[in-house]
């Protein structure tokens, strides 16, 4: 009796989980990134940056912020790996999108990697977060000259967002997952996955004596 | 080297027994990767019920060894082995496209036991020394490693008779264990 209670009470009050993809190039510092998420937003000490390898896979991270769980799925981005990326889109509620923003050189290879990413109908609609990241090092563009660079068409139909950061100091991560939170509670993505994923999960349980 | 892993293993699990299973269908490696770790003696015992498993204890640390595949008798027993287990290193024949499809099954279907749902998953594309053997790319496409939503994995490219790529493995281990605070 009491599981069927707290079925009941876990289906009602549960928190939905947001799943979040981290993407980009290989040496963009997305495993810095979400080592960075978890000492900020759990109780787990992330690993410190020259402790990290590059990916081969999957890394993840589980945080709670403004009462929300997240979920980060952390996918290499080594040119062979980001065939598995889009494995990924189905689930993903948003995707964060990092660029190295101290290395112009690579910038070419993070548009074509990215615009591929945008052009893909499983992520339709997800919310975008462009972090232009490694502000900490000296020759880092902004934001804004990102934005310029990238000159990314076909972003009128998802909400999105470029934002200067540091996974490595932290600056302004806080800005970046406030926003995120925001766009994926006004998405209509997120209406559709949690649609979805009600239909999967059969009807709710009638509780009966 | 060597040396360097086991002390980072023992600072790794502390005091707390720990275990690692090393599967994989027969043939893939298993045993020969125990041997260039170098990190004791390996014992093989084939007790009574047939079932072959291979055990090295490092301080704490139980590395344990068996055959996935064949017999369907026996499994049952493998749970005897579930409980405690922090990591599975997962060991493939890249070489060995014909049994790529067991390989996968045999993984998955590990992969939904209860006990190991917190275990992390360090796969050795092992064999790359010998000719035809598929990249970790098609390896990862092969095993259909993208159905791992929700532990960590990672695949690392291994010729355990050069001895190439294990350390490498082992390093992700040991970080990521850390970072869950295994």
């Amino acid at each position: 009796m009491f599981s069927l209670f707290y079925g009941l009470w876990n289906y009602i009050f549960s928190k939905t989980e947001f799943h979040v993809l981290i993407l980009g190039i290989d040496k963009a510092g997305k495993t810095t990134l979400l080592e960075k998420l978890k000492t900020l937003y759990s109780n787990l000490e992330g690993l410190p940056p020259d402790r990290i390898v590059p990916t081969v896979g999957l890394n993840i991270g589980r945080i709670e912020a403004s009462n929300t769980k997240l979920m980060f799925w952390d996918l290499g981005g080594q040119v062979g790996l980001r065939t598995i990326w889009e494995k990924y889109y189905e689930e993903a509620h948003a995707i964060i999108y990092v660029i190295d923003a101290a290395c112009p050189a690579r910038f070419e290879d993070s548009k074509s990697a990215l615009e591929k990413v945008l052009r893909h109908e499983d992520l339709q609609g997800a919310p975008l977060l462009i972090l232009a990241n490694k502000q900490d090092l000296p020759g880092a563009v902004t934001a804004e000259e990102l934005a310029r660079y990238l000159d990314l068409k076909e972003l009128d139909e998802r909400l999105y967002l470029f934002e200067a950061v540091s996974a490595y100091d932290g600056r302004g991560i806080k800005d970046a997952v406030d926003w995120l939170m925001d766009a994926m509670e006004r998405s209509r993505r997120t209406e559709t996955l949690r649609i979805r994923a009600g239909v999967a999960a059969g009807p709710m349980p009638t509780v009966g004596f | 080297m060597g040396i360097l892993f086991t002390r980072m293993l023992s600072s790794l699990f502390g005091n707390k027994e720990a275990r690692i299973l090393v599967l994989g269908l027969d043939n893939a490696g298993k045993t020969t990767i125990l041997y260039r770790l170098q990190m004791g003696e390996v014992v093989s015992t084939i007790p009574t019920i047939g079932f072959n498993v291979e055990t090295v204890q490092y301080n704490n640390i139980k590395f344990q060894v068996w055959d996935l595949g064949g017999q369907t008798s026996i499994r049952p027993y493998w749970r005897c082995y579930f409980p405690n287990t922090q990591a599975i290193i997962y060991v493939v024949d890249s070489s060995d496209t014909d049994r790529l499809v067991t390989a996968k099954d045999e993984f998955h279907a590990i992969l939904e036991e209860e006990e190991l749902k917190g275990a992390v998953v360090l796969i050795y594309a092992n064999k790359q020394d010998l000719p035809g053997a598929l990249d970790d790319a098609a390896v990862t496409e092969a095993l259909e490693l993208h159905k791992i939503k929700s532990r960590q994995w990672a695949i690392f490219k291994t010729s355990a008779i050069k001895g190439e790529g294990l350390f490498e493995g082992l390093d992700w281990l040991s970080n990521t264990l850390k970072s869950v605070g295994g």
